[in-house]
């Protein structure tokens, strides 16, 4: 009896589940269009069945507007005043503001009509991306390939090959030997130990790409004994940055000798050295404090590769034996990344590594993320440090922001809120038939890189998330993206200069709280679509305003437009 | 033979109700956050918490549970956190090319395996003997990474130029197309179980170029797949040799052999009639474990050679805390398990005629 109902039952239930996956799509049922974002003055695109007019319709301007300046965010209004000229107004200066729209893929201009379309979807942009950019996607084999082929609009210069393929191997010793087998034109993310092999074959040819960025051991000063000053500047000088460098970075890499890197300008100070290397003195300090050298502390990070981390298990090492050396014991905690930051933002590491390459050329995005207020991963602010970071942010000159970042230098030193390693360089490697390559810390110009065939065929190590950049932080999401959108303004080749692309010029008013934008003219999308103000309007639009409609994107995040304009959106809710 | 393949089937439920279950469990047991792992070091609190609000993580483990299994029972396996794309889609794409890697490499290793497993047992304490289970021992011994990178570094960089060049990495040349079967045939109204199977199709690139007689596709998907095939294969073919010479080995020596021989028949016939067949069913067995294996994903071999099958993927989930896909493959892995046991259970009622009396 018990058997003929459990029979029953499951035949039942295999019955229903049958139906169901036959009945139903298993993907996402299509979604409604949506409405004209209803927290702006954004007006809804026009019906498809609409009939024109036989005159041109009259260009009618959006505008997003912030009720006021006390939502947490630095957006107080962008306006298309005519068809090519947008307005950005801000509640505080922003001197920065070229360089942060010519920094990552996030700030990629849309076609308005075309994300009405789709409705700020990432996952149906990734099926068919309209852009601006030198090249349009011909094909997405999921887990193997993305095929550019040049797009027919673009309204830059001619591209110079006829199709770029971008791969990806997360494994650096399976992209060189793809690279040595001739299957792919360039690798990304050479490993140091890599660097001889290349250098010693005359069919590769290495490019060292120098990014602004650091390795720092985080400290959390609200935990005994790192509340005590003098404690933390001891361990500072008990590091060997040079050695610690010399072992394990790759060539061009170098030991930091202050918070910022030497491409920051303003931010860094010519000739200061900082805290240098002196373990006898580190020791001694110690001792005078009455350090517990019989406590065992945790020193954590993660086995993550980055171009500032190349070889985080040996540098982890290196750092726990120099610390040894002044008696100082030092537990070793790696842990899954998953954990790993979640646990470091949380407070709950007292010692760990982690690192930051710029969003963009500016110090404000140094200081003012590390350095303008408390928080719980590093404890307290220094509110001397604090109060100089605000000063410089209301300046323009760069002179005078330099002699402010020149204290903070040496009152870094004095606090040592962290203690930064090294600033590294990472390489890219090419077959030396390829011609024309140039690489900056920002971009690659593929588009300008010949190859005998016409075919560009690049190897990175990690397949893009989504083609929606606004919504991504990743490198890989954005190399892709790089190639099919573009924004108002990008970094020239090579260079972290930015010049304008799909804008004319942008100029910004006296204090820098204005900046206007005229457009390209002429400029139209892969689908045909001509480009005009209301097109980056909207894009600005769905990043900026949580409650927009169109603010879908692939995780809805939009982590760029909070993290570079003032860390909150408009309508955002309270956490 | 049907009410015992029936009755198998049945148990599939509880099976996939318990993985249902425990996978659920196990994943929101596991320490991490998905949130940080995708937006790195740019995440904060607060944009983790909105993050989790928006996929429903800020919800009770029951609540999320129940909520799993209601859309499981209308069909839905749900998103990735990733990239929001269906799990049904992503098992489209990857379980093709898992497939194709495993059927060649139990190819190469069954085939292989038992043809030195026979040669080894035919030849016992003999030098070939000998030489054969050594080679085997390295076989199984063998780091996959180790013999994927070397056996790619052989065949991409020292025989580069020659005839036996292969590619060291990824599913298809540059400049060779895998065009989606519904766009070839201009089927644009499949969805459900239609959907799911011609999408099935189509990521194979080697049903797909048969399908549509690209075999330039066909040629090109299995140039890549010989190495790792090999690779992932060499393992299991050592396993299949080790276990067909044992169970030949014990066979032989039976009266009926013996009795086989004495009756004058030809040793050969005696060999492959009356001894490798009663010897097949510890060897079908062993076949069918690795072949489950195999299906559920070779890991390192598809990490080194850049393959977008089942493991890589789910390894990546598993790192990346994305819940719905490591839910959506672990149902899909028990399934394949309990489809191979299946296959191999019914493969003993075909060799061996006790069973189908039993």
């Amino acid at each position: 009896m018990k058997r003929s109902i459990y029979v029953l039952l499951s035949m039942l239930i295999l019955a229903s589940m049958l139906l169901a996956a036959c009945g139903t799509p298993a993907t996402e049922a299509p979604t409604a269009p949506p409405a004209a974002p209803a927290a702006t003055d954004v007006p809804a695109a026009p019906a498809a069945t609409e009939v024109p007019p036989t005159a041109a319709p009259a260009f009618v301007g959006d505008k997003l507007v912030a009720p006021d300046c006390n939502y947490g965010g630095n957006f107080k209004a962008i306006e298309a005043v005519d068809q090519f000229t947008v307005k950005f107004s801000f509640c505080a200066p922003d001197p920065a503001f070229l360089a942060k729209i010519a920094s990552v893929e996030a700030f990629d201009i849309y076609s308005k009509a075309n994300l009405t379309e789709i409705g700020g979807d990432a996952t149906k942009m990734n099926d068919a991306p309209v852009g601006t950019g030198p090249y349009i996607v011909k094909e997405w084999v999921r887990g193997d390939h993305i095929t550019f082929v040049p797009n027919p609009t673009y309204f830059g210069e001619k591209v110079a090959n006829t199709t770029f393929i971008m791969k990806w191997n997360k494994e650096a010793a399976a992209r060189l030997l793809d690279l040595q087998a001739g299957n792919v034109s360039g690798i990304a993310e050479v490993t140091s130990d890599d660097l001889a092999t290349i250098e010693a074959d005359a069919n590769l040819k290495l490019y060292p790409r120098h990014v602004n960025n650091f390795l720092y051991l985080g400290i959390n000063n609200s935990r005994a004994p790192f509340d005590n000053e003098k404690v933390r500047q001891a361990f500072a000088m008990a590091i060997n940055k040079q050695k610690i460098v010399d072992d394990f970075y790759a060539p061009g890499s170098v030991a930091a000798t202050q918070f910022v890197p030497a491409g920051v300008k303003p931010g860094f100070t010519e000739g200061y050295k900082g805290t240098t290397y002196d373990a006898a003195k580190a020791k001694q300090m110690l001792v005078d404090e009455k350090f517990d050298f019989n406590k065992t502390y945790t020193l954590s990070y993660a086995e993550r590769t980055r171009p500032y981390f190349p070889q985080p298990t040996k540098i982890a090492q290196a750092v726990q034996a120099q610390l040894a050396e002044i008696g100082i014991k030092v537990k070793l905690d790696m842990q899954d990344w998953a954990v790993y930051l979640p646990a470091s933002r949380e407070g709950k590491l007292d010692l760990f590594f982690l690192g930051w390459s710029e969003d963009f050329p500016d110090a404000t995005n140094w200081y003012d993320v590390f350095l303008a207020g408390s928080s719980p991963s590093f404890g307290n602010a220094f509110p001397d440090i604090v109060d100089l970071i605000k000063k410089a942010a209301t300046l323009s000159d760069s002179a005078e922001r330099q002699k402010i970042y020149d204290q903070i230098n040496v009152l870094y030193d004095q606090h040592v809120p962290t203690i930064i390693i090294a600033h590294g360089t990472t390489n890219l490697a090419f077959l030396s038939t390829v011609g024309n390559v140039v690489l900056g810390p920002y971009n690659e110009n593929f588009p300008q890189m010949t190859t005998a065939d016409g075919t560009l065929v690049f190897s990175q190590d990690g397949e893009p998330v989504s083609l929606m950049c606004a919504d991504e932080t990743d490198g890989s999401s954005f190399r892709a993206c790089n190639q099919i959108f573009s924004k108002l303004y990008r970094f020239d080749w090579g260079t972290a200069n930015p010049v304008p692309d799909l804008a004319e010029k942008c100029t910004g008013n006296a204090d820098a709280t204005e900046w206007t934008c005229t457009l390209k003219q002429g400029v139209s999308f892969s689908n045909g679509a001509a480009f005009d103000a209301n097109d980056v309007v909207a894009t600005f639009s769905a990043g900026l305003d949580y409650k927009n409609p169109l603010r879908k994107g692939n995780t809805g995040s939009y982590q760029y437009f909070k993290d570079l304009f003032g860390g909150k959106v408009l309508n955002e809710p309270a956490p | 033979m049907i009410q015992f393949l029936t009755r198998r089937l049945f148990l599939v439920l509880p099976v996939l109700a318990g993985i249902l279950l425990v996978t659920f469990i196990i994943t929101r047991l596991v320490p991490g956050d998905p949130c940080y792992v995708m937006l790195g070091e740019k995440a904060t609190k607060a944009t983790c918490d909105e993050f989790k609000a928006r996929f429903g993580l800020d919800k009770s483990i029951p609540e999320q549970f129940g909520r799993y299994v209601f859309n499981i029972a209308q069909g839905d396996f749900g998103n990735s956190l990733k990239d929001r794309r269906p799990i049904t889609t992503i098992v489209g794409e990857r379980l093709p090319m898992t497939i194709e890697l495993t059927i060649l490499a139990m190819l190469f290793s069954s085939t292989f395996g038992i043809l030195l497993g026979v040669v080894s047992a035919l030849n016992r304490n003999s030098f070939i003997d000998t030489f054969t289970m050594l080679g085997a021992n390295i076989g199984v011994s063998m780091p996959v990474f180790w013999l994927g990178l070397l056996l790619a570094y052989l065949f991409a960089l020292v025989l580069k130029g020659t005839p036996l060049q292969l590619p060291p990495s990824g599913r298809l040349s540059a400049g060779v197309s895998l065009i989606p079967l519904a766009k070839t045939w201009g089927i644009t109204d499949a969805t459900g179980i239609k959907a799911f199977m011609l999408a099935m199709l189509s990521n194979s690139a080697i049903m797909n170029g048969l399908l549509t007689g690209n075999y330039t596709l066909v040629f090109d998907a299995l140039k890549h797949l010989i190495l790792p095939a090999v690779a992932v294969g060499t393992i299991s073919l050592a396993v299949i040799a080790r276990m067909t010479r044992s169970a030949l080995l014990e066979v032989l020596g039976q009266d009926y052999i013996r009795t086989a021989r004495a009756k004058g028949l030809e040793y050969g016939l005696v060999i492959r009639k009356h001894a490798l067949r009663n010897a097949l069913i510890p060897i079908v067995t062993v076949i069918g474990i690795q072949t489950g294996g195999l299906l559920s994903g070779a890991v390192l071999t598809e990490t080194i050679f850049s393959l977008p099958g089942v493991g890589s993927r789910m390894v990546e989930a598993i790192l990346g805390r994305d819940y719905p896909v490591v839910q959506g493959f672990s149902v899909v892995i028990a399934l394949i398990f309990v489809f191979t046991n299946l296959i191999v259970d019914a493969s003993y009622a075909y060799l061996d005629p006790r069973v189908r009396v039993k």
